[in-house]
């Protein structure tokens, strides 16, 4: 928990996208500088990344091994996902899928969900399976409750110094990032199980009879 | 009925595999699976477009001529493998053999849910606009405790987990027939007939409707001729003797590629005497141009090709009217052609006059005809079903491809 040491929260931001231009990215570009005051964040991308696959070994590329190293540092992860076929595209699939292989770095870390697509809906079902795929009994992940943050529209979000346009959805983000270091605060205390849930999650095998 | 199997897994050791392999071996009375590798798929990557290379077109081809797609899903994360909706991905951005195709999703997994997350996440998938394919409600087949449902032959021990599988696949024949039916009546628009596509054999950078394109494409490509051989199938051959061969045929021959461009023709008799009239110089048009543009000419021209090239019929023969019935019955026929991994790869037409022939038979075997009073005649069989008592139009005789009247 680096971020402890001077108070300020450390957050990984992954880049659900390997587009070169995402809005996502562009998301969360602005959220590192709108909130820098508040938290560190470090975006993550996930470009390089294989699409998973099983192997006898249980082989992880080393890109994925890094990437879980800095989100076992970090104190929370912000993702933003776009949609693909009502769903998170592929590649965002295939990083979580290497890191939670034998690899455990999302279990009880605290998880603020984002999205931006350039229709009107905002990820919104893509979203709800996100939710559902950090449930899952090897990521783990506390997502933060009751909170969705949509951004619709998205080519047209952002002024030409790439800041949000919309005062509204500024004070939405606002709040809802409030609460995340909230979440992430209260988080810290509900540890008691964290070194129980860890050990489940490396026991825990699909392959088990 | 035609269907193709894709197992959502690229592990090399793979239950969902083996369910669909079980599924083609164990039904193949009832269906033809083949199962599709999607190993080899790239990361569907927006600035990387990889549409028109091989592994997607084949994908893509393989769907587009199937009735129908039965997708194996295993469960990572409550979500369907990364590898899978990767290739929903690609199948979903510049092309869309997904559309309108019937799909059933099955499932194994390692645990009792048996995929059951996976594949309500498959349905919200494929039901997502880009993708829009048809899912087969409810008959959701659920394999849990994966690990001991198979004996060493790769085959489902339990009796009533393959009864229950062959409803469902029942189910989903009688499925896939009403959805394709549904389908088939507005698909023929797509057909092409300035064969402007082209396809991998199309000769390139010579003007196909030109009158002399017979000769300018046989010199681009620095084609066989004379006593050049060429080896066939079952047979060696010259071109020269390919000719003789082809030319005293008694039917009137006629090749139309998959690109709809008119390639070639046995040229035995003039013009004026073919049952369906060819000239030299039509050798190489699209078909657009061998057909003339007036009534339902056209629209008749895609039905039948489109009939033929999506599979709905192997064959279609129509009458062609005129002249004295006592003395000619002309059928022109069109059959799909296929490669050895049944692409469709064109039409081979022929026209035959059948009133010789009935009459050799009757004559031969001292019989004579006698008119049918319930008869119903049969005016087009194959891209449209209808029966009609009354005679075929006029334009059905302009409908046969590639001739000119």
């Amino acid at each position: 928990m680096n971020g402890m040491i001077d108070g300020m929260n450390k957050f990984i931001a992954i880049v659900g996208s390997n587009s070169n231009k995402s809005t996502n990215r562009e998301l969360l570009q602005y959220m590192k500088k709108h909130f820098q005051e508040q938290a560190e964040i470090e975006l993550v991308e996930i470009t390089g990344l294989s699409i998973f696959k099983k192997s006898i070994d249980k082989y992880v590329p080393q890109v994925a091994r890094d990437i879980a190293e800095r989100i076992e540092n970090s104190d929370g992860v912000i993702i933003a996902t776009p949609e693909y076929d009502h769903s998170i595209p592929a590649v965002l699939s295939s990083a979580l899928a290497w890191l939670s292989y034998g690899i455990h770095p999302f279990v009880d870390k605290p998880v603020m969900i984002t999205g931006a697509s350039y229709g009107s809906l905002g990820s919104s079902r893509a979203q709800a399976q996100l939710r559902q795929i950090l449930d899952s009994p090897e990521l783990k992940a506390r997502i933060m409750p009751s909170s969705e943050f949509l951004l619709g529209h998205s080519l047209e979000a952002f002024d030409e110094n790439d800041n949000l346009k919309d005062e509204q959805i500024i004070q939405q983000l606002d709040g809802l990032f409030k609460d995340f270091l909230q979440f992430v605060d209260i988080s810290k205390q509900l540890n008691n199980a964290n070194t129980v849930n860890k050990q489940k999650a490396e026991e825990f095998s699909w392959d088990k009879d | 009925m035609k269907l193709i199997g894709i197992a959502g897994s690229i592990a090399d050791q793979s239950y969902n595999r083996t369910l669909l392999q079980f599924i083609a071996k164990h039904f193949s009375g009832l269906v033809d699976v083949e199962v599709l590798d999607i190993n080899d798929v790239p990361m569907f990557n927006q600035d990387d477009d990889q549409t028109d290379g091989a592994i997607i077109q084949n994908l893509c081809k393989k769907i587009n001529s199937a009735d129908g797609v039965i997708i194996a899903t295993p469960e990572h994360n409550h979500s369907v493998p990364a590898a899978l909706k990767n290739v929903i991905e690609w199948l979903s951005y510049e092309v869309h053999p997904l559309d309108g195709k019937p799909i059933m999703i099955v499932g194994a997994s390692y645990h009792i849910q048996g995929s059951s997350r996976a594949q309500l996440h498959l349905r919200q998938i494929l039901e997502a606009p880009g993708v829009n394919a048809i899912v087969l409600p409810g008959n959701e087949f659920l394999l849990g405790d994966v690990k001991t449902a198979f004996d060493d032959k790769g085959d489902l021990k339990d009796q009533r987990t393959v009864d229950f599988l062959q409803t469902t696949i029942q189910n989903f024949i009688k499925f896939a027939k009403v959805i394709n039916m549904i389908g088939e009546t507005n698909n023929y628009e797509e057909e092409d007939l300035s064969a402007q596509n082209g396809t991998d054999t199309t000769i390139k950078g010579i003007d196909m409707n030109a009158d002399d394109w017979l000769d300018r494409a046989a010199n681009k490509v620095s084609a066989a001729e004379g006593n050049d051989y060429v080896k066939l199938d079952s047979g060696l051959l010259t071109v020269n003797q390919l000719d003789y061969f082809l030319k005293t045929i008694p039917i009137e021959l006629t090749y139309v590629d998959e690109n709809n461009q008119f390639l070639y023709y046995n040229h035995s008799l003039p013009t004026e005497k073919m049952l369906a009239k060819r000239t030299p110089a039509q050798v190489g048009d699209a078909l657009d141009k061998v057909h003339p543009n007036i009534g339902r000419v056209f629209k008749h021209v895609k039905q039948v090709i489109s009939a033929l090239r999506n599979g709905e019929t192997d064959l279609v023969s129509m009458p062609i009217p005129g002249g004295d019935p006592q003395k000619h019955h002309v059928m022109h026929y069109y059959k799909a052609m296929h490669d050895d991994e049944n692409n469709y790869k064109g039409v081979n037409e022929w026209a035959v006059d059948l009133k010789p022939i009935v009459d050799e038979y009757l004559k031969a075997t001292g019989q004579k005809l006698v008119k049918d009073p319930n008869a119903k005649m049969d005016a087009m069989s194959g891209a449209s079903k209808k029966t009609t008592e009354e005679k075929p139009e006029v334009e059905v005789d302009a409908t046969s491809s590639a001739s000119k009247h």
